[in-house]
């Protein structure tokens, strides 16, 4: 089952790699920007559809 | 929208200013401004694309669960809350942008804050427009948020220690506005404390763990007091205070890490990529320590302001950028010439496109009150230091040239004018005007702060440090000074002081006793009866949404209290008390007087026709307003056009306006607040007048339910000033605006075509000169031809970036309702000189 820390997006923090965060790039009508949501590693991501592969 | 064509000279002399901005500003500045979400409701409805964010409610939600048996009193739940929203909130850097933080969790969202009030929460089910998709997942999350916070919200936990009649006539909406809330409304700001450069919140944690321990060796002391017991509420309250700090630090340094992460693993452009990594910098200090650079102050204005939002719904923006920004421009720019003019601009067009964006969900009547804009963000510029110098610098000029290339609606600025103010920034402020925008609104200086020493007893230095705290209402940054809280409330629609006078206090709107019962209208045998009828209707509206704020302030420190907001004010820090506790605050009240100038020209009206002329009698009267003036054209044509109206410097009318005033500013010197200080009013009215045209019944000034009312303040009602604009300042200038209230808005439309040129600038400084030398405190400027604006209702998707200027604030021409528009074309062009 794979999980966020197998994710290119998974950023760990370096004084917890238990938890870090999803970053994604995001282009919505009016503007493009990064985003970055605190996630945790072992978070499930079957049913993420942005996941890929490290 | 594509590029104009034409060159920016031909742009210009069309007077085509939003098309000249964008071909004048820079591409970083573009960009920012048009991937900006405006957020203003129009017509009360958010615009399409705009989403409710749910990210912050499920988190805020979660954390009050998780914490529900915790042994921690509620002022620490309540900072852990607000640190759980801050660690773990999305949050995202646009392209190009130099500043970092937004409330919601994308560009796009409207955040809504579920701890308020249930009444808002049940908007946010019903909300028509603004769920997002999937809506059946968002709509169980609503409902499930929603649920929880029914009964534990901050107007749940109030009401029941309010005085309940005072409480439902406030929220009938007929006669207030609002809600007697501490986390709900308009928060002043301590900026002498925490702006100054000298501490940030590493300082003042630092300064939090001293007191705590000191607190702590006392209690612990042998012996027993008030004092001692007091040491433990104080000890969380201060606990709770640096929890809400080091959240701060650590969202600052969230941003610090998502800037560095996009510069080492995303961005190839090797310019951005510094940037980005300039950003991280910038937030791995801010706002631990304090700012050293232009841009690291902004970001740090940026953060304790969007904290303050994370902890409160804040209708409006008290600052005062260029006076406390202003050194690390001149440093930045004039001194180490480490940022060039353009580079400087660009963070200030931003700095202002980032406040422009901030939205919070508010009530359907909020929004209706400020159309099409978020809130009255009204920024100061200019004015004096504490030692009576001119207190205008570089940062003065960038803000006010920043405005005209980036042209948001929101904030706008007002300039604090006074004799000393250089002719280069009155050329600014007016170039600004001349462009359309609305802003800045210009202030006499001199006269408020004498108001300020005179209503609220500030000391002078205090005094000379003021915001606005709302659209208008001036209130220092100083450590007692600052009020914490503007509770919305307190704002009146007072033309039901004169319908009242008719009805013996009966809302025939909302089916409600309201008012006094005075004597019936038809009895009134003299105009002097009709007055004291008009006194105790408008004391006891007065009382009745006073009553409820006292209380709210007196309740706030144990039931609805703010730790963030303490933890930047000097009062609180040093006290351990919240910082609404009245103890700690010299006061600085203010009931709004919406739609007031109906009464005055309402009372000659009767006085004239009624009394003096005897043309009719005060049954007819009376029996003419009950049916709405139906079957009574002639009749109400009399009291339109054969009644003197204010603004045309008539003593008849004008004194009638002075007696409305004095018996209010008597009675507000009976009125206190918690701190004992007096409630002076204010006259203005955001666009009050349009939302309560349903709510007012007929008036004697000839106007029916459903009309527009008057622009407001004190402002002659639209097209009834006829003698010219200096009829119309000499009107207002038998006014004491020291002593008859708190301030005194003044709209003025000005034709763009006159003010043309060099010809242009020396006509408007010679009307300035007079409203100057009349000691009047206010005058704002609409500086659009009816031209483009009829072209803009015909036309709407062309004229998408005209902003006029509504009331205390302005908004995008096209963002606003038919009948608002209506209203500013109607008001009179004033041809100067
Ligand atoms: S994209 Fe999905 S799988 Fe990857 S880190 Fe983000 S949440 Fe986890």
């Amino acid at each position: 089952m794979p999980t966020c820390k197998e994710c290119k997006r998974f950023f760990p923090l370096e004084e917890d790699p238990g938890k870090g965060d999803c970053v994604q790039r995001v282009i919505d009508p009016r503007q493009a920007y990064y985003q970055a949501k605190p996630v945790s590693a072992d978070k499930d991501a079957v049913k993420c559809p942005s996941f890929e592969k490290k | 929208m594509a590029v104009r064509a034409e060159t920016l000279k031909e742009l210009e002399e069309k007077q085509e200013w939003w098309w000249a901005a964008e071909k004048k500003r820079s591409s970083r500045l573009d960009y920012l401004r048009k991937a900006m979400w405006k957020k203003g409701a129009i017509g009360g409805l958010y615009p399409a694309g705009l989403y409710i964010d749910l990210e912050r409610p499920v988190l805020q939600t979660e954390k009050a669960r998780e914490l529900e048996f915790s042994p921690d009193p509620y002022v620490i739940k309540f900072a852990k809350i607000l640190a759980h929203v801050l660690d773990n909130k999305t949050i995202f850097i646009t392209d190009h942008s130099q500043l970092v933080g937004y409330l919601g969790s994308q560009p796009h969202t409207i955040t809504w804050d579920p701890t308020l009030a249930a009444l808002l929460n049940h908007e946010v089910v019903n909300d028509p427009t603004s769920i997002p998709e999937p809506m059946d997942e968002s709509l169980k999350t609503i409902t499930d948020v929603a649920n929880y916070w029914a009964g534990k919200s901050d107007l749940d936990k109030i009401l029941p220690h309010m005085d309940l009649d005072d409480a439902m006539k406030v929220l009938s909406g007929a006669i207030g506005w609002g809600v007697p809330l501490s986390r709900g409304g308009y928060s002043g700001k301590d900026y002498e404390y925490i702006m100054s450069g000298v501490r940030a919140f590493e300082d003042v944690i630092a300064e939090l763990d001293r007191k705590i321990e000191e607190a702590d060796a006392k209690a612990h002391e042998p012996g027993a007091s008030k004092e001692i017991s007091d040491l433990y509420d104080k000890m969380n309250m201060w606990e709770a205070m640096k929890i809400t700090l080091e959240a701060g630090i650590r969202h600052g340094k969230r941003y610090a890490r998502l800037a560095r992460i996009i510069a080492e693993n995303f961005e190839t452009d090797p310019d951005r990529k510094e940037e980005l990594l300039q950003i991280s910098e910038v937030c791995e200090r801010i706002p631990a320590k304090p700012p050293r650079t232009l841009q690291e102050s902004l970001q740090y204005d940026l953060f304790i302001q969007l904290f303050s939002r994370n902890e409160a719904i804040e209708g409006a923006w008290p600052s005062r950028p260029d006076y406390y920004h202003g050194p690390y421009y001149e440093k930045d720019v004039t001194i180490d010439k480490a940022l060039t003019e353009e580079e400087a601009l660009d963070l200030v067009g931003e700095f202002l496109i980032r406040a422009a964006e901030v939205s919070q969900y508010k009530v359907r009547w909020a929004r209706e009150g400020l159309q099409g804009i978020e809130g009255t963000w009204v920024w100061t510029l200019g004015g004096v230091k504490k030692d009576g110098s001119d207190a205008c610098n570089a940062m003065t000029i960038a803000l006010l040239k920043a405005a005209r290339l980036v042209r948001v609606a929101n904030p706008t600025f007002a300039f604090r004018w006074h004799p000393k103010v250089s002719d280069e920034v009155m050329r600014e402020c007016f170039e600004c005007i001349r462009q359309g925008l609305g802003y800045p609104s210009m202030r006499n200086d001199p006269i408020l702060i004498a108001n300020a020493m005179n209503w609220h007893g500030h000391p002078i230095e205090e005094a000379r440090t003021w915001v606005h705290q709302a659209c208008m209402s001036p209130s220092p940054c100083t450590k007692h000074g600052f009020q914490p809280m503007r509770m919305a409330n307190a704002t009146a629609n007072c033309a039901k002081i004169m319908e009242y006078v008719f009805t013996r206090g009966y809302d025939n709107v909302v089916n409600m006793q309201i008012g006094a019962e005075t004597p019936p209208a038809e009895t009134l045998t003299t105009y002097e009866q009709v007055f004291d009828a008009w006194v105790t209707q408008m004391k006891t509206i007065f009382s009745i949404l006073v009553r409820p704020v006292n209380r709210a302030r007196i309740l706030a420190p144990k039931m609805t209290p703010r730790p963030y907001l303490s933890a930047v004010s000097e009062r609180s820090v040093d006290s351990g008390l919240d910082v609404c506790d009245p103890s700690i605050s010299r006061g600085n009240a203010w009931i709004t007087a919406f739609t007031w100038v109906e009464n005055a020209d309402s009372l000659a009206a009767i006085k004239k026709l009624v009394f003096d002329e005897k043309k009719y009698t005060m049954a007819q009267l009376k029996e003419a307003l009950a049916n709405n003036w139906e079957g009574r054209e002639e009749m109400r044509l009399d009291f339109v056009k054969n009644a003197p109206k204010w603004g045309n410097d008539d003593d008849y009318i004008d004194s009638i306006m002075l007696d409305c005033l004095r018996e209010a500013a008597k009675f507000s010197r009976e009125l206190k607040c918690p701190s004992g200080n007096n409630w002076p009013i204010l006259p203005e009215n955001v666009s009050g007048n349009i939302h309560y045209a349903n709510i007012v019944g007929a008036l004697p000034n000839g106007r029916r339910l459903g009309d527009a009312l008057y622009d407001g303040g004190i402002s002659p009602g639209p097209g009834l000033d006829k003698k010219g604009p200096t009829a119309v300042l000499k009107s207002c200038s038998k006014i004491d605006h020291i002593s008859d209230g708190r301030a005194f808005l003044l709209n003025t439309r000005l034709s763009p075509t006159q003010l043309a040129g060099e010809k242009g600038y020396q006509l408007w400084k010679t009307y300035m000169k007079t409203w100057a030398d009349l000691g009047i405190d206010h005058v704002q400027f609409n500086c659009v031809s009816d031209e483009t604006l009829r072209s803009a209702q015909r036309d709407p998707e062309k004229y998408q970036e005209v902003i006029v200027r509504v009331a205390g604030y302005s908004a995008h021409f096209v963002d606003i309702s038919r009948k608002t528009q209506d209203n500013i074309i109607q008001r009179t062009v004033q041809g100067l000189g």
